[in-house]
């Protein structure tokens, strides 16, 4: 503690140099009157940039002591006073330049001009591929996931159904009609007058293959799973409610409205398997 | 001085010259570096990615 | 700055010399700012080493060690002596030049492929590896005719038909790989009483990573003199507390691998620890891409942005404003 203040003692400068008596301090050297000139803008008087006013300093030949050379710490106060008013007077330049900004200046802006643009073009540029990628990625993980997608596929073996034959097969949950057609049922499903049924629909349009009906066994009604070789027309029928769906899957008789759905399926004729999904 | 002009010109002197340059170029670039990184990646770990050992399986079946 | 501190913090000392020194009120501001600074400084001194300084100091140092001692059962900075040993925590395992170490190198897929036979071949006994399917092999280590194969080997349950009953199928791509044991109570009755862990993640799970599970499958050796290992367990240094159920599984030739690689010991160990850390770690690959990427593109991002920073600031901060006065004549 006694070293900081013997510190801040010696780097604080008094500003008076005594007291007087009453105990005010007095600074005889310091006009506490004074102003800084450029504060109030005198314009009138004020010094010029480029040299000091004749006032502040100099030297006079005339004086009967000789040659004196003068200072004034105190410059006297301005005696009159003259507003500027706004002019439209041109800048004199016979003064160089204070503070010269030349080594700042550019000495070919169209480079310049160029190569910022082409800064905040790349700025630009690479947040927008950022961007893009963060997007899609996002995106991506709503998509379904690789487990999910995996179940997504069955596989039947075709040649395990006999024509003439149903096979009920699991399809994301939900069973899946495959019936092996014999060449009578696809005939009868191909010559019937389908256009006057309450879902038309061709069985070209149902089928990829005319021996192969496959369509998800669900009721178009209310989603009970209707039996197979029952009904009035030979093909499905529903026991809830009471749906006759003919040899195509097409809703003939009863309350459902639609044809039994057909999934996405394909056949793999090289391994004789059919792929659903 | 006179490439610095044509750049300004071709690019710049049209906001929407830019910033349609701009989405190509990020449409481009996307592409671009993928590849590049991909490449890269390729090279530098040649010999121990799946890609590299595959024909070995692919051939006995 | 203790004295400006002291300044600021002592205002209320400072008013009081003020109104003392009232009868010079009429004396400048300045003066008596300076007058006031000098007579603070010996406030806060005195503060300082005031009584009630001394005792606040010895409660809050009491009260923070009783505090610690409290949160953390014992006294701070004073050593404590353990009754354990350092064989407990198990030996450090070396660290070993995996060629996937590097921050831009991909697992030795062949390598994956080699540990997966050791694993099929060795640790499947007794070990399962419950998140990994069929399907995560293909593109990885064998083809999807492969992958299909070696499913189709397993049987799986599966059902309800339309009896209501359940049925045994061949794999799918889709199923997980089989567990040894139906239930973890199976598998401690068969080990002993020792659960196998599973292996999925075991790479992440212990400390030390491969290097870890490495040196625990190469590092079996009889027990030292004074170590008494109980019977049906092993000696392994590395494994902490030094006894372990699991014994020595991989000897040299202990299967034969299809690209003709000799099946030392080590080898396999390598094969399997490569295999396990991909198990863990299937994303590994990817990641390490993804990873160039955003490095190169985000650094590159911030050197554009520092510039367009400096661009857009350097008028700004490099703007001086200056007064030029007109010339006299001209008015």
């Amino acid at each position: 503690m006694a070293s900081v203040r013997a510190v801040k003692k010696a780097v604080t400068i008094a500003p008076t140099v005594r007291t007087l008596s009453s105990g005010v301090p007095v600074a005889p050297l310091l006009n506490l009157a004074a102003r800084d000139l450029s504060a109030e803008h005198g314009h009138g008087s004020a010094a010029r940039s480029d040299a000091p006013a004749r006032f502040a300093s100099g030297v006079s030949r005339n004086s009967p002591i000789g040659i004196v050379s003068k200072t004034f710490a105190n410059a006297p106060t301005t005696t009159h006073y003259t507003p500027r008013l706004i002019h439209t007077s041109a800048v004199v330049k016979d003064a160089s330049d204070v503070p010269d900004f030349s080594p700042y200046r550019a000495d070919n802006t169209s480079n310049n001009r160029a190569f910022s643009y082409f800064m905040v073009g790349s700025l630009g540029l690479l947040s927008a591929s950022v961007a893009k990628s963060t997007v899609t990625e996002f995106l991506k993980t709503m998509s379904a996931s690789a487990d999910v997608l995996a179940l997504a596929k069955v596989e039947v073996e075709l040649g395990n159904i006999p024509e003439g034959k149903n096979v009920i097969i699991k399809w994301r949950g939900k069973p899946v009609f495959i019936r092996h057609r014999t060449q009578a049922e696809v005939e009868e499903a191909r010559t019937s007058e389908w256009k006057a049924f309450r879902d038309p629909q061709s069985d070209e349009e149902r089928t990829k293959k005319p021996e192969w009906l496959v369509m998800l066994g669900v009721c178009t009604h209310l989603g009970c799973v209707p039996i197979g070789e029952a009904g009035d027309y030979g093909g499905w029928f529903c026991p809830c409610h009471g749906s006759h769906y003919d040899i195509s899957g097409r809703i003939r008789k009863g309350p459902a409205p639609l044809n039994l759905e057909v999934p996405a399926y394909e056949f793999n004729e090289l391994e004789g398997k059919l792929v659903i999904g | 001085m006179a490439f610095a002009n044509t750049v300004y010109n071709a690019f710049f002197r049209r906001n929407s010259v830019y910033v349609s340059t701009i989405f190509a170029g990020a449409f481009a670039f996307g592409i671009g570096f993928d590849v590049a990184v991909t490449t890269f990646y390729d090279r530098w770990n040649a010999g121990k990615q799946w890609q590299d050992i595959r024909h070995k399986y692919v051939e006995q079946e | 700055m203790l004295s400006r501190l002291s300044a600021a913090g002592l205002k209320p000392a400072a008013l009081l010399r003020s109104v003392k020194n009232s009868n010079i009120a009429s004396a400048s501001r300045s003066s008596a700012r300076f007058a006031s600074g000098s007579a603070s400084a010996g406030a806060a001194e005195s503060a300082f080493y005031s009584r009630t300084a001394l005792v606040s100091a010895s409660l809050l140092t009491a009260g923070s060690i009783a505090w610690y001692t409290h949160l953390f059962g014992s006294l701070p900075f004073i050593g404590e002596v353990h009754a354990s040993h350092l064989s407990d925590e198990g030996l450090h395992p070396t660290a070993y030049p995996w060629p996937h170490n590097g921050l831009l190198d991909t697992f030795d897929h062949a390598s994956i492929r080699r540990g997966y036979q050791v694993y099929r071949e060795v640790c499947a006994a007794c070990h399962s590896l419950d998140r990994i399917a069929w399907r995560n092999l293909v593109g990885v280590s064998h083809t999807a005719d492969e992958a299909r194969a070696l499913a189709e080997e397993v049987e799986y349950e599966d059902g309800p038909n339309d009896q209501g009953e359940m049925f045994q199928r061949p794999g799918k791509l889709a199923d997980y790989m089989p567990r040894p044991y139906p239930n973890e109570e199976a598998a401690r009755a068969g080990n002993a009483g020792a659960m196998p862990p599973d292996l999925s993640l075991i790479i992440k799970a212990r400390h030390g990573g491969a290097d870890y599970v490495f040196s625990l499958l190469t590092g079996y050796i009889d027990p030292p003199a004074g170590v008494e290992i109980r019977e049906g367990m092993n000696y392994n240094p590395y494994f902490p507390g030094g006894a372990i159920s699991m014994a020595r599984v991989l000897f040299d030739g202990l299967v034969e691998y299809d690209d003709g690689t000799p099946a030392t010991t080590s080898q396999m160990a390598k094969d399997v620890v490569t295999f396990l850390n991909w198990a863990a770690e299937p994303e590994h690959d990817e990641r390490k891409k993804y990873g160039i990427k955003a490095v190169i593109l985000f650094s590159t991002l911030w050197a554009i942005s520092i510039y367009v920073k400096r661009y857009k600031w350097a008028p700004l901060k490099n703007r001086k404003i200056f007064y030029n006065p007109p010339g006299n004549k001209l008015h």
